[in-house]
């Protein structure tokens, strides 16, 4: 960002260079939460209900837009126009102010998050560190959002929601740590710069320890975004929308918002972290070429993130929900050992292990990979197959069914 | 909780919520069931063309061969039909003067037109019957007074009456026929 | 809508120097799980309940009253709405004790038709359950595949008598329509289709880990409790009590029928725990398929009806019929006054004893639990409330 700036100006510039930085990252973040952010917010809403309804041999959104696009837009239009309800004793100031808090806490890690390439609003040396305490503050907004509503259910869902979010910070940060030491930076950049474009470049597989540590913070980070199977707090069944009960029109927007973004965030992070970033092949080829390299790492870099948003997804409609005490077993008992397994094992293995044989390693890690997923495709078709899709199935229903002519 | 058990429910888990991504993701590619009703049907359908004959829709009366017997009005258990019929020396019969049925009470139960001798009362396959105001719920059938019909015992011959008394008689064909037949009107 | 008549004990205890004090939610008559309109007073120290004290009448429709109104013939569409979500089993309740009452005899095929009727509506009533149940958990997914394979269902009755909910298809004497042409083959047709389905299901959700956690070892009920509170039908095979009417006290062509009764083993958790109550309808599932294909294969032919007079009057006396509907023994209580109109009619029926013994189950569930627990015992209100 500061060396976009300097190569603007030749000379020096009429206004001191620090109201120039300030200008350019406000300009840029302002670019990237209204044209990026919520935007893919939007849009992720609707790729989520596209795909729920075919799990569901249903369609979903379908009317407003080509194929429902502009359902978001819609859902979001209608949201404004609501009526603004503060319940009669909740605690007003508070319950205003939690939805900023929480998509506070959500929008600024896309200061620190890479896009792919140079394209980042601040290469913070401590990067990785700033993301997640940053992604924290969300516990305070639901908190806030939970006591305020002056509503025993919601009261119950802002606790269950601090509780695990807090909870799986440990596994989350104990997974980024074995990343941390191999890359030996904080900084998001290095940690790509260390990674190329081929697969079994990736920090996923450098070693089994990493891989584990991959799953590990996935799961971790699931929770801490409230997705199923960690969506206790939003429990529909018993407790409407959790925290949220209570709010309605755009201060509910931004809740929702907020929780769809972060599925971004996670994937962003998730592929900065264990799949290579935004590299491509023959970058070294284009580093002269910025307009036409950048926005292929970029176009690579969503992509990969975005595939953890549709596994994020699939996750949600296929799982049930873990319990409260069950989720904090499982945080506790399993994922914060294995965390510090890894750890240690990431850290013998960089010491110990020798170096001559990195490439085997990687080398089977991917081979590995590559196996279990034609394994679950053939998994797949033999689910398509065991069901004997008849005629039944591929017809118009009421056609099938029409028994006599009148 | 031993070793054993703690790393079988973590090969347990993956395993079967692996299986369970497999089921949910082969029905990404499965058609869907649903069916675009009421403006994006396949061409040329109409739903209630698909319905069975048996389907129990919004009542429906012929009037044309309605005998007047009053026995659909006697079966029905919500008394939602409402008929008036006097005997007339000069007509030569039964005349009709009233022949209701309030469709907001109507339960769709059949039990009216399993009595019917003619089958002039109904159920059609329309279930498209909201209206914005109750009382145009309640569908009249007699504009003017009619004579009732009379079954002819040769059979009948009237050309215009002749195709809506064999749609009645196909009607209450398809109820079971009891042993030792069936006692209609 | 408040407490009135629930005399509900806070309990404040003083922990040293904090006082801690129960707190009393209200799992309102309207709430997501669809079960009906019920209502649950919870009394809960956080998120551990001390207790759950069940509130019914919402959906209270006078059905029985309704009977002395309407007469015998009048009455069989009522049937249909005490329980609307497996309705054969109900006409069937009623056409029973109406014909054990005058004597009349159903014909062979009308028999055969009744129970063809009966077990898709079992397979019917056991989809909803098990989707339902699947839903509240959390996963939403099996609730839709559920409700698809029902409408195949709602389809196949369609043609044969023209309704998908309340079908009113039996009489008293019989059914009222008989199997259209060509209506074997299709219902085989989605019998073949619908068995493999009920594996996937399985493989989807039943035996999901967190699915399994979530049921397994939660509110296991005793065989002996299980009699004692009077539960019947899935709820309690699922304790391990083998008991099915149709087996036991057989009526209609269930002797000439094979299938087996599946019961609860406590396989992947406490005896008669929720997964129990769980996997008994799955099975239940299974051989109600078993059941049609025999029927479908064994019809006989002839009438469906028997003759039975437009004015019933059967001789004054009562009877109880029970039979076996999706939700377990469902007794039919009849009394004859020798008019056209029956004097009283009591229906005694599964869900009634199994809400009144959540109050017992709740102690020390969590409040997620309690949903499972609902779930499980598979409450609807109609039949609760009539």
């Amino acid at each position: 960002m500061q060396q976009l700036v300097d190569s603007l100006f030749s000379g020096p510039p009429p206004v001191p260079l620090w109201l120039c930085y300030l200008a350019a990252m406000l300009l840029f973040g302002g670019i990237v939460v209204f044209g990026f952010v919520l935007p893919m917010a939007g849009t992720t809403t609707w790729v989520e209900r596209r795909i729920a309804g075919r799990i569901q041999s249903r369609l979903g959104p379908n009317r407003t837009g080509p194929a429902g696009f502009l359902q978001w837009l819609a859902d979001g239009i209608k949201s404004v126009l609501k009526e603004d309800i503060v319940p009669t004793h909740a605690d007003a100031r508070l319950f205003k102010l939690a939805p900023y808090v929480v998509m506070s806490g959500f929008v600024l890690a896309f200061v620190a998050i890479p896009f792919g390439g140079p394209l980042i609003i601040a290469d913070l040396n401590v990067g990785i560190l700033y993301v997640t305490a940053v992604t924290s503050l969300v516990v305070v907004g639901i908190l806030m959002a939970g006591w305020s509503s002056n509503n025993k259910w919601s009261l119950l869902g802002g606790i269950r929601s601090a509780a695990q979010i807090v909870s799986y910070e440990i596994p989350a940060g104990l997974s980024i740590f074995p990343i941390v030491m191999l890359t030996g930076a904080l900084s998001m950049q290095s940690i790509i710069a260390g990674q190329g474009w081929q697969p079994w470049s990736w920090n996923l597989f450098y070693s089994p320890f990493t891989f584990v540590a991959f799953f590990v913070f996935f799961v971790s980070a699931l929770a801490e975004g409230n997705r199923t199977p960690f969506d206790l707090p939003e429990a529909e069944s018993e407790l409407v929308m959790g925290a949220f009960t209570e709010y309605s029109g755009i201060r509910n927007l931004l809740f929702f918002m907020a929780e769809w973004g972060n599925l971004y965030v996670i994937g962003a992070i998730v592929t900065t972290l264990f799949l290579g970033g935004g590299h491509i092949p023959g970058e070294a080829r284009l580093a002269d070429a910025p307009l036409l390299r950048v926005p292929l790492q970029f176009v690579a870099f969503f992509l990969k993130s975005y595939l953890w948003v549709i596994v994020a997804i699939w996750l949600r409609w296929t799982l049930p929900r873990i319990r409260v005490d069950q989720m904090m077993v499982m945080c506790w008992k399993y994922l914060v050992p294995i965390a510090f397994v890894n750890l240690i094992g990431t850290a013998l293995w960089m010491v110990f292990f020798p170096p001559a044989l990195e490439p085997v390693v990687r080398a089977l890690l991917t081979a590995a990979t590559v196996l279990l997923l034609v394994g679950f495709v053939r998994r797949i078709r033999f689910h398509l197959r065991h069901a004997r899709l008849r005629r039944m199935d591929l017809s118009f229903n009421p056609l099938s069914t029409a028994s006599v002519p009148r | 909780m031993g070793v054993r058990d703690y790393l079988r429910n973590i090969t347990d888990a993956i395993w079967t919520i692996g299986d369970g991504m497999a089921v949910t993701a082969s029905h990404m590619v499965r058609k869907p069931y649903t069916v675009q009703y009421p403006d994006r049907l396949p061409d040329g359908v109409r739903v209630q063309d698909t319905l069975p004959f048996r389907y129990r829709g919004i009542l429906e009366v012929d009037l044309e061969i309605c005998t007047a017997c009053l026995a659909c009005e006697r079966a029905c258990p919500i008394d939602c039909i409402v008929i008036e019929a006097k005997k007339d020396k000069a007509a030569g019969g039964l005349v009709m003067t009233r022949f209701d049925i309030d469709m907001a009470k109507c339960m769709y139960c059949g039990l009216c037109s399993e009595p019917c001798p003619t089958g002039a009362i109904h159920h059609t396959p329309e279930f498209e019957g909201a209206d914005y105001s109750l009382e145009s719920l309640v569908r009249k059938f007699v504009k003017e007074p009619v004579l009732a019909y009379k079954p002819k015992k040769t059979g009948e011959t009237d050309p215009e009456i002749l195709p809506i008394l064999e749609r009645g008689m196909r009607y209450i064909g398809e109820f079971a026929e009891p042993e030792g037949g069936a006692e209609r009107g | 809508m408040g407490l009135a008549g629930f005399e509900v004990e806070v309990q404040r205890e003083t922990d040293g120097v904090l006082a801690t004090e129960d707190m009393t939610l209200s799992m309102g008559p309207q709430h997501p799980s669809t079960h009906g309109v019920l209502r649950f007073v919870v009394r809960a120290d956080g998120e551990v309940m001390k207790e759950a004290i069940p509130d019914i009448g919402y959906l209270h429709r006078s059905i029985e009253k309704i009977a002395e109104k309407v007469g015998w013939h009048g009455f069989m569409p009522y049937t249909d709405r005490v329980d609307y979500v497996a309705a054969m089993p109900c006409n069937q309740g009623w056409a029973m004790a109406a014909e054990r009452l005058a004597g009349i005899e159903v014909p062979k095929r009308g028999e055969y038709c009744r129970v063809i009727a009966t077990e898709f509506s079992r397979i019917h009533s056991h989809l909803l359950s098990v989707g339902s149940m699947a839903m509240d958990i959390g996963a939403t997914t099996p609730f839709t595949h559920a409700i698809r394979e029902r409408e195949y269902i709602n389809d196949l009755i369609e043609e044969v008598c023209g309704a998908r909910l309340t079908f009113n298809y039996m009489r008293i004497g019989g059914v009222a329509w008989d199997l259209p042409p060509a209506w074997r083959e299709k219902a085989l047709a989605y019998i073949d289709r619908f068995e493999p389905l009920i594996d996937e299901y399985d493989r989807l959700i039943s035996y999901n880990k967190i699915y399994v956690e979530r049921l397994a070892g939660v509110a296991p009920i005793t065989p002996e409790d299980a009699i004692a509170w009077n539960l019947v039908g899935p709820n309690l095979r699922g304790s391990g009590v083998r008991f099915d009417v149709r087996r036991d006290e057989p009526y209609s062509v269930y002797p000439e029928l094979e299938f087996d009764v599946p019961v609860g083993r406590g396989e992947l958790g406490t005896l008669g725990d929720c997964f129990d109550r769980y996997i008994v309808r799955m099975r239940e599932m299974r051989e109600s398929c078993r059941i049609i294909r025999q029927c479908l294969r064994q019809l006989p032919g002839g009438a469906v009806l028997a003759k039975v007079p437009r004015n019933f009057k059967p001789p004054a006396g009562d009877c109880y019929v029970r039979v076996e509907s999706a939700r377990g023994d469902m007794g039919w209580y009849v009394v004859s006054d020798g008019t056209s109109f029956p004097y009283r009619v009591k229906i005694r029926t599964g869900s009634f004893a199994a809400i009144s013994m959540i109050q017992k189950l709740s102690k020390n569930l969590m409040i997620a639990d309690l949903i499972a627990v609902i779930a499980s015992l598979d409450l609807v209100a109609p039949e609760i409330d009539r």
